[in-house]
């Protein structure tokens, strides 16, 4: 952990959130988090799977994820649509629906998640881990007022009565930066711009004083520069509140500008696992390169075509044998029929890939 | 025009599709907009059901005067007794005179009894209008738990055994349920009247006693379909709305998220529904209240097709369809009073 | 920063487990099968007990009974299921009744079907005024009592089968216009159909190639769900003696026989009760069925 190195400059990314993140850095473990010792993980994913049976068929959305997180930190799970790593994220939260199979382990502050009793898995759920959703346009409920959402969750994880939930709800609302909280604690989501929805969803997220908090895709849906805003806001109350935060997305460059740690997916599962700069300095996994090749960049030549990654996404209800990227894979061998080990092949740098991008051995048909 | 379109017609709307294309086009002061705009629609319908009904009824070979005078009357002796109650003029005459008495309040006289048709409704509206009420009021009461708990594990005991039920109840007419609950309550275990109608001057229990038969062989049906409908509804909330997510995010209950978020939102379902089936409900009174001898306006109904007495079934007519397009208003005001997004004029 | 190896190899799928997998996919398939195919059997053994069943036994005559023989009781000796009160034989009339019955209810749906689904369908495709026009004429027919109406041509024209299939139609044309109607606007946003019309597709072969095959599953299985309600609602015309004239058999006019001695004699109400439930139960569950199989859910 001590020689994890963040002082990099990412190759993506503005100036401004850079030195947030190295502040957050240098702040991070040694002032860890509500609770959970020095360097000891919030979070430990082992093995994570899920399936699905939906229409008499079986869809295998998470094949064995696991990575750890450490309190105050900030990771990225990174994937196409379809990777499992929205799904994985629901299913450490019990939020999937019945038709689900989780198996595998996921312990939270040496908790473990996977089969806790309903009861006890809802008094975490807003407590200590908070989610926040992609669409705010649908994640709010359009028929109840803003001030009776945000309370609704404080009164479920503290003894207020009503007027001190009101007062921490506006405390809340101003915190998130939502204009003129107190009028706006009386109107619908439908009188609230996206990013202000937004706003209000973290709210919602931070009553229950989180330690863990998840950002499914919660940036996807807003402008660019809302996008900037929202994110910005996120990473500040990470270092205010001391909590971890997991990102979903599918943008690395979001990733980059923002997160310590990036974990990329691919088929439900985790494929390559660096601190930020140590990966996108020295990519290693195939998919990962095909994505960081999809990222349009200044240091491009002028009028050069996008590397394209062939094929499609897998088809999780039957999985190729073996690597699930190798139909698609430029540095397929024949070994590839057999699953290569997520491992940590170099400090703090972990892939699953038999021929990984930089030492290349062919079987004759490499580039 | 696909969209804009679709909130005038009943039955087809999905509320929420017609829910924003009414706010696209109402962002003034909605409700207020929201009723004239329905007003006024319910003037064309309410004129093309009289006229429909005028005309179908002209073509109906014999009338009132035959059937007064009794196949034994001359051809003459009708012809003077049409004559007398005006029936010998032409029927776009007659439309137009009763309409001009409508508009005021006057729906004319019985062609067989002479009453004025207004103190006949007086008499028989009443007993329709409880019946209804109750029938409505069983049904709701028992269909929203019945769904709740059906909704809350889809797929699990309570819902399969909500859907059976319901299945079953549907396929039942009303008129054979009638005949099983007299069978077994009035017939068998003898502990309610099988027929007739106790007014409500002769005491409360009375009257309701009188009435519970009527208002189950009417609401069970009623019933099945509410409970089916507001559990679908409820259940297409819970596992495709993500603000159903969000509040599991946040740690509510199960039951607490049925009922006080999907609830919420399915009602705006539900009450289409109820106002949509009023209309259809009232049509079905007339065998019930047959079949249980009850003096409503169905039986009046049968007795003035009967004796040809068409300003009678001219009057039941308008009231039905009063009722059906009413209702239709009144959901339309409920929508737009209970969800936000109409009363504020959204967007 | 330790994570846990997850190596995972090919002996992650074998074979056993893939079979185990698949068996809750066939339950699934077969369940849905089951769904339409129970339901759709028992609509055919229905049609076929009423169609064939007298043809194929020689059952008594379902009128001009001996009404010395009346009351008879089920399991008697020539009548399986005894006899009513005018001395004829209860199953012949159930099975004679259930002709009148489901011939009402097809001939009803299918002249909705056609005629509703093409106002409907032309409502939807052709939209402006055309639509206007058609839909505020449906609306009347809507907001219109259809019962009132029913009863006063069938006690006007006198109540014969035919009287009852028009009146009947007449009022479940909106129904199916609706329906079609929706499900042309929604095929109307479909790229198929700009395709069609840039191809210079002439509006009739759009509407008969394209618009019907796709809008006929659902019209199809509304009618499933129309047989039920017709089936009920003849049964009432019948049952308040405006249906099937008298001597003749309908499950409705044999309801109203058996009430008038419901204490004494409960199987005359029971027979056609059953029947009628049974009937619209398969018609139910056929067109909830397919419907669900439709929908892809």
């Amino acid at each position: 952990m001590s020689g994890k190195q963040r002082t990099a400059t990412y190759p993506v990314g503005d100036s401004y959130v850079s030195e947030g993140v190295i502040a957050a850095a240098s702040s991070g473990p040694a002032a860890p988090g509500p609770a959970g010792e020095p360097g000891e993980p919030l979070l430990v994913v082992e093995d994570l799977r899920v399936q699905f049976t939906r229409g008499g068929r079986r869809i295998n959305a998470v094949n064995g994820l696991s990575y750890e997180l450490l309190p105050g930190s900030m990771m990225a799970i990174i994937g196409e649509s379809g990777s499992g790593k929205s799904v994985s994220s629901r299913a450490l939260m019990g939020l999937l629906p019945p038709t689900a199979t989780i198996t595998g382990s996921v312990s939270f502050a040496g908790r473990e998640l996977i089969g806790m009793p309903e009861r006890e898995m809802r008094e975490l759920r807003g407590g200590d881990i908070a989610m926040v959703f992609q669409d705010p346009a649908r994640s709010l409920n359009p028929t109840m007022k803003i001030g009776a959402q945000v309370t609704e969750a404080i009164r479920l994880h503290s003894d207020s009565d009503r007027k001190g939930a009101h007062a921490r709800a506006i405390e809340l609302l101003r915190m998130v930066r939502l204009p003129a909280p107190e009028r706006r604690f009386h109107e619908y989501p439908h009188q609230l711009s996206g990013g202000m929805r937004q706003r209000v969803m973290i709210a919602i997220a931070l009553a229950g004083e989180p330690r863990l908090l998840i950002a499914d895709e919660a940036t996807t849906a807003l402008d660019v520069t809302t996008q900037a805003q929202i994110m910005e806001l996120l990473v500040e109350l990470q270092q205010r509140l001391g909590m971890a935060v997991v990102m979903i997305s599918h943008d690395l460059g979001l990733a980059a500008s923002y997160a310590q740690d990036v974990v990329v997916m691919y088929a439900g599962r985790a494929v390559e696992h660096a601190p930020t700069a140590t990966l996108f300095g020295n990519v290693r996994m195939p998919y990962t390169r095909a994505l960081l090749g999809a990222i349009p960049a200044l240091e491009r030549e002028p009028h050069s075509l996008f590397e394209v990654t062939p094929g499609q996404p897998p088809d999780l209800s039957a999985l190729p044998k073996g690597c699930p990227f190798r139909p698609r894979c430029p540095n397929a061998l024949d070994r590839c029929v057999e699953m290569p080990p997520f491992r940590e092949h170099e400090p703090e740098h972990w892939w699953a890939c038999w021929n990984p991008v930089g030492d290349e051995t062919g079987n004759g048909e490499q580039e | 025009m696909t969209t804009a379109a679709l909130p005038q017609v009943p039955g087809t709307r999905d509320p929420r599709v017609s829910r924003t294309s009414r706010v696209t086009r109402f962002a003034g002061s909605p409700v207020l907009r929201l009723v004239v705009k329905r007003l006024l629609m319910a003037i064309p319908i309410m004129l093309g059901v009289t006229v429909l009904t005028f005309w179908v009824l002209s073509l109906i070979p014999g009338n009132a005067a035959q059937q007064l005078l009794g196949p034994e009357a001359t051809p003459e002796q009708v012809a003077q007794l049409e004559e007398q109650l005006g029936l010998n003029r032409p029927g776009y005459v007659r439309y137009g005179e009763w309409l001009r008495g409508a508009v005021t309040g006057d729906l004319g006289r019985s062609i067989v009894s002479n009453q004025p048709v207004s103190d006949l409704l007086g008499e028989r509206l009443p007993v329709t209008g409880e019946l209804v009420l109750l029938a409505f009021v069983v049904s709701l009461v028992l269909a929203v738990p019945v769904a709740l708990l059906a909704a809350h594990r889809p797929g699990g005991v309570w819902d399969r055994i909500s859907m059976v039920v319901s299945t079953a109840g549907l396929s039942v007419a009303n008129y054979v349920l009638a005949l099983i609950l007299v069978l077994v309550f009035a017939v068998q275990l003898g502990v309610l009247p099988a027929i007739g109608f106790t007014p409500l001057s002769e005491g409360l229990w009375p009257n309701v006693r009188s009435l519970i038969l009527p208002s189950a062989a009417i609401g069970l049906p009623l019933f099945c379909f509410y409970a089916r409908f507001l559990r679908g509804d409820l259940v297409d909330q819970m596992q495709q709305e993500e603000y159903v997510t969000t509040a599991r995010a946040k740690g509510v209950g199960s039951w607490q998220v049925l009922i006080r978020h999907a609830f919420r939102n399915s009602s705006f379902g539900l009450i289409t529904v109820v106002g949509l089936n009023l209309g259809a409900l009232i049509g079905g009174t007339v065998i019930i209240e047959q079949i249980f001898a009850l003096p409503g306006i169905g039986q009046m109904l049968l007795q003035a097709i009967n004796t040809r007495d068409f300003i009678m079934v001219q009057a039941v007519v308008v009231v039905f369809a009063l009722v059906a397009v009413v209702a239709n208003l009144v959901v339309d005001l409920l929508y737009a009073v209970l969800d936000p997004r109409i009363r504020y004029g959204s967007r | 920063m330790a994570v846990a190896e997850t190596p995972i190899s090919v002996t992650d799928h074998p074979g056993v487990e893939h079979e185990h997998e698949e068996a809750p996919a066939r339950r699934g398939r077969w369940r849905r099968s089951l769904g339409v195919a129970v339901p759709g059997g028992m609509v055919a053994l229905i049609v076929a007990a009423c169609f064939l069943g007298p043809v194929l036994f020689d059952l008594p005559s379902p009128v001009g009974g001996n009404i010395l023989e009346s009351y008879l009781p089920a399991f008697s000796p020539g009548h399986l299921l005894g006899t009513d009160p005018n001395g004829n034989d209860i199953l012949s009339r159930l099975l004679y009744g259930g002709r009148a019955s489901l011939f009402i209810a097809l001939a009803v749906n299918v002249l909705g079907l056609v005629v509703g689904g093409t106002l409907g369908a032309l409502s939807g495709y052709l939209g402006g005024v055309v639509d206007t026009v058609i839909m505020r004429v449906l609306d009347v027919l809507i907001a219109f009592p259809s019962l009132v109406l029913t009863l006063a041509v069938a006690q006007a024209l006198g109540p014969s089968m035919r009287n009852t299939i028009f009146a009947l139609a007449f009022f479940s044309i909106p129904a199916f216009a609706r329906v079609a109607r929706s499900a042309v606007l929604r095929l109307r946003e479909m790229p198929f159909m700009a395709a069609a019309q840039l191809c210079g597709t002439p509006a009739w072969r759009v509407l008969f190639k394209h618009l019907a095959p796709n809008t006929a599953p659902q019209l199809i299985t509304f009618g499933m769900l129309g047989m039920g309600i017709v089936i009920i609602i003849e049964g009432a015309l019948s049952f308040l003696g405006l249906g099937i004239p008298d001597p003749a058999p309908s499950w409705g006019n044999m309801v109203a026989t058996g009430q008038l001695s419901l204490s004494a004699t409960p199987m005359l109400v029971v027979w056609p009760s059953l029947a009628l439930l049974v009937t619209v139960l398969s018609f139910n569950l056929l067109g909830e069925n397919l419907r669900a199989r439709w929908s892809g859910r």
